[in-house]
């Protein structure tokens, strides 16, 4: 394969940047902080002078980018890019004049990766963005995108505030005392949440702007394969990227228009007394522990039997029966069909089962859609899905060869380290010489519910239905710290082994810190490491992740020996072999 | 293994040399039921092996005639100390609710007779599990204090005085270690570790000399519930051993947090007064303290188990000498843990137990494997480290390393207004790409250290790292998102940058 070669070539060229890059960090400014590194911006941020910092952040790149900038210069991307050669319709024009080599519609985290990336290349990029809104439209959004303004990190800053009523309760039996039982400010919690956002979107502006990436406020429209139009004013780009992301979906059923979605949920003027939650996925079940863990009275309407679907069985469970033990009250196997209000005010849902009156709010997680209309992607010939989703190859590339897209908006992995992942990749693509794509083997992922789950790999499910034979590992236990506070706490995990190979498919976690334990095994998970691997790793102790490297003895060994097309009670009747 | 038994026999002096023929009283008899002469003892039962155990009586504060099933780790060390951690890891956490919405009373009333009752209750209900599993796993139990008195003989006290002699193929010394006191005029005025977990009263100023992790964890627990707290240390920064850069940060995130840090310092004197302990330290400053911990390392535990007399080498410390396969210099006897003062850390006295089971009983000779232990201080906020550090990867690498380093204030701070950065190290060899060492001081670093630990132990490379895709958002992510290199080592030594 071509690929083969070029690979070669990449990898020095990655070496010598490296030493670019060593060499810009040896300056002198440096020697006044700590430590420096390209930072993945959704999540935290160096205490250091931010000046310093984008003084660095460019320098990096600029001594790395302007190499690349010349390497592009004698190997041009149509020809060395395997799937743009023929189709690449940049590559076959090579006198025309464009004002951008990529221009981006949607600064969230996948286009404002690519297009910084993209320019830490040497390319030069636009990227375009609606206004600043912590409720996004058609006609508002902001620089940042779902994860840090309607997504992640809002969500997260709640799981915080609200994760401390229970912190409050575990603390009286360790012997803190409260004279007069903790109240919840709800205005004090919004107004510091909304000074961050403002702060991240602030960063991540300047962050555009210090990788040399022009900010264009406005709503973008595709015009033709190379033209962007944003407010009437017309951009000509040889590459165009769609990451406009998605946005929640409430279905039309009566009286839809009562309810919220998360967006207007992570910035309500008040908190609720009595909210509804429609759904059962991960956007459902974080909000419910936020509302609960913040004292509202909270309800959750799920279709199915159970919480998050797609996720582990046992997971499914746990989380479920461990929720419902801290007030949350389940609804399972009931659709909505309707809205009401009354005359007081409140709310009342009305279901295939009955109706519950009485909320203040009702919230609506039925899933999100991709932002794709009015962009016009249909009119240049851009292929969507059924659900509005941008159709693409491996390489994020939509059926119009010069329009490519990453994020929600394709609809794949919709997460945010795998928005960025694309938006790497894509920049790799495009303009480091390097067709690279995603990998969308093990990734890790976690729910911010209380407790919170994380997990990275195959499911139980999928494990036996692509290996057969697998060894199931599990453990149930009560934490220390519940130990002490009385409270009805506990840890499920999970290890999926390949009966055959040894190697570890799958593992999954629910109780505290999950997210933050899952992270490390995900590296182990990836490498493709074995059971073995795990056993041979030495706890640290007294922590509730060396449990996952002291499993022992298999829960069951699930055995494709039984008939073809068993049922989950036969898997459950192999328990204990 | 049979055959080794056998050995013994000869070497030994036990009279009969028929060997077929020889009774004993047990396969194994363990002196220690704490965290490895448990595991030993359950894993030979389980092998088919018939297993004495002898422990001392129950009690918090061990001594030469007291102890207690469940060792250490259970009943004077991880445990009890992770319980105090997190009930003084609340004291900060209720000042972080406020921004968050939180309205709590200016003043939150710590009760310490509380939490020292609760923690009681909490191991005195893990040292009877402990017994649970000693009975279910067929172990027979004694009470009282184990000799040997051969290199087939162990000798039990028991409790009313009576002294009973047992026999065993094969004898382990878990004995453990305990807190040691430098001979300081005073010394009998401070309290040791032992102590510490079960004082009366907590401490309003507490003076802590010391500067490894049992220090820093105390000034951490002391100062979370509320105490003034003096740490004073030999070294320019605490918890020697450990990445020079990650000593600085806990040594920050210590004064950070209000402990008052006095390195470079050691204590000449204590003295009784009317206001509390006088403490004179060698800079000729005096402390007024209620409490004056030593925390200034740990003997094993070797005294008066009669070793000399069998023959069994100890070293200068009291440490019993082992081989790799835990065996000492008398071929039927062995020890683990503590006692033998290889790697002082419960999970490696458990690995050391199971392998001596398995050795010894399970026909499977086993040797510990030393290399990548991960381990935890329980600071506030914690360190947690697994493989190299830099000052061991410059010494030991043969070409250039690659450091990783991430500064961060985490996203919790950001409403919270703590200032206080999260820092993540990856130690990295350049022509391998492997990762050699990992460290973390920050909130939750020894529950995201034991997944990197696998990493490390087989062998990871930067790449694999990199491939991870991230879990957002989470402190951990940073791990597998560290684009840029921070600095590059030579060979030959020294850092380019000093930072």
């Amino acid at each position: 394969m071509r690929t083969s070669s070029l690979g070669v070539g990449s990898k020095d060229r990655r070496r010598e940047e490296k030493r670019g890059m060593a060499t810009s960090l040896s300056t002198p400014k440096l020697g006044t902080t700590l430590t420096f590194q390209t930072l993945s911006l959704c999540k935290k941020f160096p205490n250091f002078p931010s000046y310093q910092f984008r003084t660095l952040d460019v320098g990096v790149f600029l001594s790395s980018g302007r190499w690349s900038h010349s390497f592009l210069r004698c190997r041009p991307i149509s020809t060395t890019t395997p799937r743009a050669e023929s189709t690449n319709g940049a590559g076959s024009e090579p006198d025309r004049n464009y004002d951008f080599d990529l221009f981006t519609i949607g600064a969230g985290s996948g286009g404002v990766r690519a297009s910084r990336f993209a320019a830490n290349f040497g390319a030069s990029v636009a990227v375009c963005e609606l206004p600043f809104s912590t409720v996004s439209s058609d006609i508002t959004g902001g620089v940042g995108g779902t994860c840090v303004l309607r997504g992640c990190v809002p969500k997260k800053l709640l799981v915080y505030a609200s994760k401390y009523s229970h912190e409050f309760e575990e603390s009286c039996s360790f012997g803190w005392n409260y004279e007069t039982e903790p109240k919840h400010d709800w205005s004090t919690l919004i107004a510091n949440k909304n000074a961050e956002l403002q702060r991240l979107n602030g960063i991540y502006k300047n962050i555009l702007k210090n990788a040399g990436v022009q900010l264009i406020e406005g709503r973008g429209k595709v015009v033709d394969p190379h033209t962007v139009n944003v407010n009437g004013k017309l951009y000509s780009a040889k590459n165009i990227l769609i990451s406009v992301g998605g946005r929640p979906f409430i279905p039309d059923i009566p009286g839809s228009e009562f309810a919220i979605d998360s967006d207007a949920a992570l910035d309500l003027p008040s908190k609720p007394t009595k909210i509804a939650i429609v759904g059962g996925g991960y956007i459902a079940v974080e909000f419910a522990g936020i509302f609960n863990g913040l004292s509202s009275e909270v309800h959750v309407f799920i279709r199915q039997k159970k919480v998050l679907r797609g996720f582990d069985e046992e997971i499914r469970d746990f989380v479920g029966e461990q929720m419902a033990l801290r007030g949350i009250e389940f609804h399972s196997e009931e659709s909505p069909q309707a809205v009401e209000k009354s005359s007081d005010g409140t709310f009342s849902l009305k279901t295939n089962k009955g109706t519950v009156d009485g909320f203040s709010h009702i919230m609506f997680a039925t899933g999100r859609k991709p932002n794709t209309r009015n962009l016009g992607l249909e009119d240049v010939g851009v292929k969507l899905t059924k659900n509005g989703a941008i159709e693409v190859d491996e390489y994020s590339r939509s059926s119009v060869p010069s329009i490519w897209a990453v994020g929600d908006a394709t609809d794949r992995v919709n997460l945010t380290p795998v928005a960025l992942m694309e938006g790497g990749a894509l920049a790799k693509t495009l303009f480091a010489n390097e067709p690279t794509r995603p990998d969308y083997r093990a990734i890790p992922s976690a729910v911010f519910s209380q407790p919170p789950i994380g997990q990275v790999g195959l499911t139980e499910e999928q494990a036996i239905k692509e290996y057969g034979d697998v060894d199931i590992f599990t453990a149930n236990f009560r934490p220390l710290k519940a130990t002490l506070s009385g409270l009805p706490d506990r840890v499920f995990m999970k290890l999926i082994v390949c009966a055959k190979t040894d190697i570890v498919l799958g593992l999954h976690m629910c109780g505290d810190d999950a997210p933050e334990i899952v992270q490390g095994f995900a590296v182990a998970v990836k490498s493709g490491l074995a059971k073995s691997d795990f056993d041979a790793t030495v706890g640290i102790h007294p922590t509730t992740a060396e449990e996952l490297v002291t499993m022992r003895t298999p829960t069951r060994k699930v055995r494709r020996s039984v008939p073809e097309g068993k049922t989950d009670s036969e898997i459950k009747a192999a328990a204990g072999v | 293994m049979a055959s080794l038994g056998r050995k013994m026999l000869i070497d030994g002096e036990v009279e009969n040399s028929n060997e077929g023929d020889v009774h004993y009283d047990f396969d194994l008899f363990v002196i220690g039921a704490g965290s490895g002469g448990v595991r030993a003892a359950r894993f030979s039962a389980q092998s088919g092996a018939k297993v004495g155990i002898c422990e001392l009586p129950f009690h918090p504060i061990s001594s030469e005639v007291v102890g207690g099933v469940g060792g250490t780790c259970v009943i004077r060390g991880c445990v009890p100390k992770k319980i105090l951690v997190y009930g003084a890891a609340f004291g900060p956490e209720l000042e972080d609710a406020r921004n968050y919405g939180w309205e709590l009373n200016e003043r939150i009333d710590f009760n310490w007779k509380k939490l020292l009752h609760k923690k009681t209750e909490e191991i005195v209900r893990l040292n009877g599990i402990y017994k649970r599993l000693l009975s279910n796993a067929g172990v027979k139990l004694f009470e009282g204090e184990g000799r040997v008195v051969g290199p087939n003989e162990v000798e039990v006290t028991q409790l009313d005085g009576t002294k009973i002699i047992y026999s065993a193929k094969h004898i382990l010394i878990a004995t453990g270690s305990r807190a040691q006191r430098p001979a300081i005029s005073g010394q009998e005025l401070a309290i040791t570790s032992d102590e510490a977990l079960s004082l009366e009263e907590l401490p309003k100023r507490a003076v802590i000399l010391g500067g490894g992790y049992i220090a820093v964890e105390f000034a951490s627990i002391w100062r979370g519930m509320g105490a003034t707290v003096d740490l004073c240390f030999r070294k320019e920064l605490p918890l020697r051993g450990f990445d020079d850069e990650m000593r600085a940060v806990v040594a920050r995130n210590l004064e950070g947090r209000g402990i008052h840090m006095h390195p470079q310092t050691t204590l000449t004197e204590l003295v009784k007064t009317e206001e509390g302990i006088k403490v004179r330290t060698d800079h000729g400053e005096e402390l007024i303290a209620d409490v004056v911990l030593f925390a200034t390392g740990r003997a094993p535990n070797t005294k008066r188990l009669n070793l000399e007399a069998v023959g069994v080498e100890l070293d200068k410390i009291g440490a019993i000498k082992v081989d790799e396969y835990s065996r000492t210099n008398i071929p039927s006897i062995w020890a683990i843990g503590d006692v033998t003062n290889r790697v002082n850390l419960t999970p490696v006295a458990l690995m050391e137990g199971t392998c001596v089971a398995k050795t010894v009983f399970g026909g499977q000779p086993t040797k510990p494997d030393y290399v990548h232990i991960p381990c935890a201080v329980f600071c506030i906020p914690p360190l947690s480290v697994v493989g190299l550090t830099e000052e061991q990867a410059i010494e030991q690498a043969n070409g250039e390393l690659l450091v990783f380093t991430s500064s961060f204030n985490p996203m919790k701070n950001t409403i919270s207004g703590r200032q206080e950065k999260t820092i993540m190290k990856l130690v990295v060899e350049a022509e391998t790409d492997k990762v050699l060492g990992a460290s973390m001081c920050g909130p939750d670093a020894p529950e995201i250290m034991q997944g990197i630990a696998i990493a490390l132990k087989c062998g990871a490379t930067k790449a694999q790292f990199d491939s991870t895709v991230g879990i957002h958002p989470s402190a951990a992510e940073e791990f597998v998102t560290m684009r840029s290199v921070t600095r590059r080592v030579d060979a030959a030594g020294k850092p380019r940058t000093n930072l």
